[in-house]
């Protein structure tokens, strides 16, 4: 008898754990998301100790401290999601990989379902890194849990909408470099509204773009709760825009992957 | 026997592009089938629909007895090498085939025994734990034909497995191929350009041509039906050249012959199509005429007896 007779009947692990545990390894034990992860525990390090002594100077409230501290590492975490779900599917067609992973009788969806769950390590790893800043710095304030949960499920919301976001253009990219670029972009041209000065973003218009916007809508939310010590009821209108791209993008990425095509975009 | 392979008009367009046309045949079981054409012939775009990368825009097929409707079942049952395959740089050999074995249904346990068994039967044991990065193009593609064999295949497609390989590395992995078919009773889909190992290795071949199959059969029945009419060459004294010329012009066994340019005593000459029988006896006829006319002859060989010949000739010559 052959050394393969009888594997179906040794009980393997479903397609999509299989291909996520392998991505997991790829993404930790090779190296890559180590390193992108210490990067983000050196910006957090300068950023918490550009922080603390503007307090001490006064330029910057406390509450503003945890704030920065909080929206740099959520922002940081989802890009990195965001980068890792772009290059799931088209870096794996551009390193011909892809084709093998096709024969397999594993569904297109259990595939990029799996890929945006290896993805989304990233944003909980750099979440798991913002913990002791925010906490270093909000301890005195009284809002470490507040900051934590806030950001905790507003960079959740927003990982997942990013990340899902970038698996979709990857499975349509003819290159990897096609699906970076307009991921990036996609993500600076939500992220820019958050830098213009407040005068910008007043009016119904403004506000409007701000709530739809679910980069600058769950920026604000954060902000007022942390800052302003909002209620999370009374905020909640600022968590809709993030929760529906979450849901839509996240339910969208997995429905279109069973059109994932080995040359990406309608080839094929 | 059962078909392992039975496709029945198939097509396929990439939008205004006809990539295959009634694309129509059967594999046996345990065969080794040569799929040739030139290059955009449609070779690879047919083994991704039997492999059900692809949907075909028109036909059905069945593979390992289970119909084109249930892909996940075909995929199960088929082990594919496609062409240009991809390797993770940053894997082991070992990792890399215990992964595929995983996604085909192995436990760890077993997927790494048979990482290892096939590492063994593909003369890679020895590097399994190295990086795919370190290995050679050969290297490579006995790692992919370990890769298409994880899941004990009932078929196995192999897209241009001897790409890139020098003549060594070509001879072994057609080795590889006859062992696979013998050894583990598997059909074979071959796909490649190099015709004389099809001649040798394959028990039956496809050309396609334009998206179209222009011929089948097994190499001699190709052979034989498109290079009905072909030339010989044939070697006299020089100075009997001339009555040679003169002799054979008046024969209806041959339709044309000059002589050789540079090549002091050759005539090459046309054959006339056979009415019955093989070109063989058309040239047997030829040389019945010279030696009757007293003309001493010195060689004599017939051109287009190969399957490349009969490749160039079902495919005018792409």
């Amino acid at each position: 008898m052959s050394v393969h007779a009888g594997a179906r009947e040794r009980g393997g692990q479903p397609g999509w754990v299989v291909v996520l545990e392998q991505e997991l390894r790829e993404l930790w034990v090779a190296g890559r998301g180590l390193v992108l992860c210490f990067a983000l525990s050196i910006l957090l390090s300068a950023l918490a100790y550009l922080a603390a002594t503007n307090q001490a100077l006064n330029f910057l409230e406390q509450r503003e401290s945890v704030n920065l501290v909080v929206q740099v590492g959520m922002i940081v975490g989802a890009l990195l999601a965001l980068l890792a779900a772009a290059d799931a599917i088209s870096g794996e067609r551009e390193r011909g990989t892809l084709e093998s992973l096709l024969v397999a009788p594993v569904s297109r969806r259990q595939l990029a379902g799996a890929k945006l769950l290896a993805a989304l390590s990233l944003w909980l790893a750099a979440y798991v890194i913002l913990v002791p800043y925010a906490w270093f710095l909000a301890r005195d304030l009284g809002i470490v849990g507040t900051a934590l949960v806030a950001s905790f499920v507003v960079g959740t919301l927003l990982a997942c909408f990013l990340a899902s976001f970038g698996l979709l253009v990857s499975l349509f990219a003819s290159s990897n470099r096609v699906s970076l670029s307009v991921s990036l972009f996609a993500l600076l041209a939500l992220f820019a509204p958050t830098q213009l000065p407040g005068g910008a973003r007043q009016g119904w218009f403004a506000d409007l773009l701000l709530h739809v916007n679910p980069v600058t809508s769950g920026e604000r939310f954060v902000n007022r709760v942390i800052i302003s010590g909002s209620g999370w009821g009374q905020e909640f209108g600022w968590l809709v825009s993030p929760l529906v791209a979450a849901a839509l993008f996240g339910a969208g990425a997995v429905v279109l992957a069973s059109r994932l095509r080995l040359g990406g975009g309608g080839a094929g | 026997m059962s078909a392992a392979v039975e496709a029945r008009g198939i097509a396929k367009r990439y939008g205004t592009q006809v990539a295959l046309e009634d694309l129509t045949f059967t594999v046996a079981a345990g065969e080794i089938v040569g799929v040739l054409g030139p290059n955009g012939a449609g070779k690879t775009t047919a083994i991704r629909i039997l492999t059900t990368i692809l949907r075909p825009d028109r036909g059905s097929f069945s593979v390992a007895g289970i119909p084109s409707t249930e892909p996940a079942r075909i995929r199960a049952r088929v082990g594919v090498l496609p062409e240009s395959a991809g390797y993770p740089e940053r894997q082991r050999g070992e990792e890399y085939l215990r992964f595929h074995a995983r996604l085909f249904g192995h436990s760890s346990a077993s997927a790494r025994a048979v990482a290892r068994a096939l590492l063994e039967e593909v003369g890679l044991a020895e590097r399994g734990r190295s990086l795919i990065e370190t290995y050679s193009r050969g290297m490579r593609q006995r790692l992919g034909i370990a890769r298409a064999l994880v899941n004990d295949p009932a078929v196995v497609f192999l897209d241009e497995p001897t790409l890139g390989l020098d003549p060594a590395g070509q001879r072994e992995i057609l080795a590889r191929v006859r062992a696979l078919a013998r050894e583990r009773g598997a059909s074979v889909l071959l796909s490649t350009h190099l015709l004389d190992e099809v001649e040798e290795n394959c028990s039956r071949v496809l050309i396609l041509n334009r998206a179209h199959v222009v011929a089948e059969g097994t190499v001699a029945e190709i052979v034989r039906r498109a290079a009905a009419a072909r030339r010989g060459r044939i070697r006299v004294p020089p100075e009997d050249v001339e009555r040679s010329l003169q002799t054979l012009s008046g024969s209806g066994a041959v339709q044309e012959v000059v002589a050789a340019d540079g090549a002091a005593g050759w005539l090459t000459v046309q054959l006339a199509a056979p009415a019955s029988g093989s070109a063989d006896a058309s040239l047997n006829a030829v040389v019945g005429v010279l030696v009757d006319a007293g003309v001493p002859l010195l060689a004599c060989e017939l051109e287009g007896a190969r399957l490349s010949d009969a490749f160039l000739a079902v495919t005018g010559g792409a």
